[in-house]
């Protein structure tokens, strides 16, 4: 039989409600860096397959990223339970407005869905940070970036999670274009063709698996365009 | 805020092809006021040694006239400048004194020895030394330093294409940084000369 | 977790109810929107901890007067998470329906997501009683939501600015349930910077072209001083017609337009060295 301890009296406990474990929390960071970049005529989004908690690595083959339609697909890092969850939400939502109006949701249309879902939680969010991207009703790239509470923006790329700071400079200096506040509007589609987009995600990805202690393992490439949805994968470091 | 983030600061040495380059923002701050657009980070101990200091503006100026002092004693005595490794160690040596009150500094040391090897290292605001053969960040913005460096180094380039490098990869990186930018210095030391070019940022 | 204004509202469409099981966030337009609230002890404690997730746009510079011709409107773009630049391209002025704007200062979700909800209410009141809403009111419809969430950890500094029937209207509404009316505001840790500059070069009776020149200038001061201010400048003019979007800058180029570019004593001392090191 263990030795019990008298218990110290800490001055903060409230004498109402159930004792709970001092330093529980119900989220956790599973690491992990997604990007998207939109083009004039495709989308690419990628994200790292590493998934840790603390120090340890899960698993080397975690996907982050998920297919909610054919034209628009979301990445999120941060807490994969709530990711888990927040995908599982879109999808009934989506398949809901499928029977509802026989066709599927645009990029758009979702990317304003999913800023509702996310503040509806605002007093305990999804701890998730995500990045939406597909083709617009123009057949354009567009790539909606978001914050835990559902704030949203429409940019031409966007990164977020462990790696975020590590590439988002890089990209800012290739990709960088007027922006869409300035009168009087000027051209902001990223001049680069597909296959030089996903050619910088990889570079980005490989500087940034050498640095973030949290990115690594691989990298899952998805390109939206016209003809629909093409997936490549590339290595990474797996220290 | 915690105190090496009060002034803000941005810094990055590079080694190129029998040269170095090293940069930093000109932004002197108090939290995310902006005080100044013209502060010296980077001081020449000797021809072919420069420092770069970054952190807290004080310790900066403090740190910088002990190092220069001592070098001076040391030409005095040797009756030349001292080698970059050499004053890498004095600058580790000084900041582990101050172990239990440091200064809040991380200092960039970079220099060509006598035969024109370019040397860096960079050592934390306690001393540790880290020596390194491609590039070396300090300051506020040194994690995007750390993203954009990594993607843009390449080892061997000449002064030029090395100016540009690393000016790209220091205006990239302040520009996502509130407390640092406002400007940009540079540095290419080679043996025969050195040039020094400001940078055009963005002033906000 | 619904907090009740029922009686605030002159006009609720119901819907059949969801499912019990089907936990979906689906809810009759214009109802107050409903909230999970996490089941912990210390809701504060939590709150606080949570806000961190956020991105907060504390580091803001907007700002709104009323002159002769009508009301102007200008902010910067820059959002900041601490000391990092999540974005320069933050649209600051929210365009609640062409004639009433918005600004965000505080939590960008905030912002967004009330300010949205204040247009399908104010359109709701234009259906339900067949005019539009005057800026008092879509002020007060906004300042009574944020009051019944007073204490709960939103963020939020916001400016109302249109033209009604009686002219132009400017409040200052906040998440502590505050709610002022006023002719010049300026909100955000760049407002005291903008400030300076606003209160210099006012005057009642300036043509629309100098309050746009006023307004950015102030902007692109606040910006140069404050960290957490930069980006787009932008500035809009309400008139009898409705807003307009006037201008809107990039303050890096704007700072190479009203300084014009010389050496700083400190630079050139590094080129006489230069020289000499040369030789």
């Amino acid at each position: 039989m263990a030795m019990m301890m008298p218990p110290r009296m800490n001055p903060s406990d409230s004498a109402s409600g159930p004792k709970q474990h001092q330093s529980w929390s119900p989220y956790d960071n599973n690491g992990g860096t997604c990007v998207a970049i939109a083009g004039s005529d495709y989308c690419v989004l990628a994200a790292d397959t590493r998934m840790s908690t603390g120090f340890s690595i899960l698993t080397r083959d975690y996907s982050k990223i998920f297919q909610i339609s054919d034209q628009c697909a979301l990445a999120s890092s941060g807490f994969q339970a709530d990711i888990r969850a927040l995908q599982k939400n879109l999808d009934a939502r989506h398949q809901t407005y499928q029977h509802q109006h026989n066709k599927q949701m645009s990029c758009p249309a979702m990317a304003q869905l999913l800023s509702n879902t996310l503040y509806y939680k605002r007093f305990f969010p999804y701890y998730a940070f995500n990045v939406l991207g597909g083709l617009d009703d123009q057949g354009k790239g567009c790539v909606y970036s978001y914050d835990a509470v559902g704030s949203y923006e429409r940019v031409g790329y966007a990164a977020q999670g462990s790696g975020m700071q590590l590439i988002i400079p890089v990209l800012d200096n290739q990709l960088k274009s007027a922006s869409p506040l300035v009168l009087p509007k000027r051209e902001s589609a990223t001049p680069l063709s597909e296959s030089e987009a996903v050619d910088l995600v990889k570079d980005t990805f490989a500087s940034a698996a050498e640095r973030d202690i949290y990115t690594g393992d691989g990298v899952e490439i998805i390109v939206i365009n016209a003809q629909g949805v093409q997936k490549h994968y590339m290595e990474l470091k797996k220290d | 805020m915690s105190i090496t983030s009060y002034n803000g600061s941005a810094l990055v040495a590079m080694l190129g092809k029998n040269c170095f380059a090293i940069a930093s923002d000109r932004r002197l701050g108090v939290n995310f006021q902006t005080i100044a657009t013209d502060y010296q980070r980077i001081f020449e101990i000797h021809e072919k040694l420069y420092i770069g200091l970054s952190g807290l503006g004080t310790d900066v100026q403090t740190l910088y006239q002990r190092l220069k002092f001592r070098h001076k004693l040391y030409q005095l005595r040797e009756e030349r400048n001292m080698r970059p490794e050499t004053f890498a160690s004095l600058v580790s040596a000084m900041l582990y004194e101050k172990r239990f009150g440091p200064y809040f500094c991380e200092p960039i040391i970079a220099g060509l020895s006598e035969d024109n090897v370019p040397f860096i290292c960079t050592t934390d605001l306690i001393g540790a030394k880290q020596y390194s053969s491609d590039f070396v960040v300090s300051g506020t913005a040194s994690e995007s330093l750390y993203g954009a460096c990594e993607s843009m180094y390449k080892p061997d380039l000449e002064p030029d294409d090395l100016f540009e490098v690393i000016a790209q990869a220091l205006i990239s990186s302040v520009d996502r940084d509130c407390i640092s930018g406002w400007g940009g210095i540079v540095h290419i030391v080679t043996p025969d000369q050195v040039i020094t070019k400001t940078l055009r940022g963005r002033m906000d | 977790m619904r907090l009740d204004f029922s009686g605030l509202d002159p006009v609720t469409l119901h819907r059949p109810k969801a499912d019990a099981g089907f936990d979906l966030p689906c809810q009759p337009i214009g109802s107050a929107p409903s909230f999970d609230l996490p089941a912990v002890a210390d809701l504060d404690g939590f709150e606080k901890a949570a806000v961190d997730m956020v991105k907060p746009l504390h580091g803001t510079t907007t700002l709104a007067f009323v002159f002769k011709e009508g009301v102007i409107v200008a902010a910067d773009s820059r959002a900041s998470m601490g000391n990092y630049i999540s974005s320069q391209n933050v649209k600051k002025i929210l365009e609640i329906n062409p004639y009433l704007l918005g600004t965000m200062a505080g939590g960008a979700a905030d912002c967004q997501f009330w300010q949205r909800n204040l247009g399908t209410r104010c359109r709701l009141h234009e259906l339900g009683n067949k005019r539009r809403i005057s800026v008092t009111g879509a002020s007060k419809l906004l300042a009574n939501t944020l009051y019944s969430y007073r204490g709960m950890g939103l963020s939020m500094g916001t400016m109302i600015a249109g033209w009604d029937e009686t002219g132009p209207g400017l409040y200052y509404v906040d998440s502590e349930g505050g709610r002022v009316k006023g002719r010049r505001f300026s909100v955000g840790s760049g407002s005291t910077y903008a400030y300076g500059v606003l209160d210099t070069g006012f005057h009642w009776d300036m043509t629309i072209d100098e309050a746009v020149e006023l307004a950015r200038r102030s902007i692109y001061h606040a910006t140069f001083r404050d960290g957490a201010s930069g980006g787009v400048a932008s500035v809009y003019y309400v008139g009898p017609n409705g807003w307009k979007k006037m201008s809107g800058d990039d303050v890096g180029e704007l700072h190479y337009k009203y300084y014009p570019v010389s050496d700083s004593p400190a630079e050139k001392e590094i080129v006489m060295k230069e020289a000499s090191s040369a030789s």
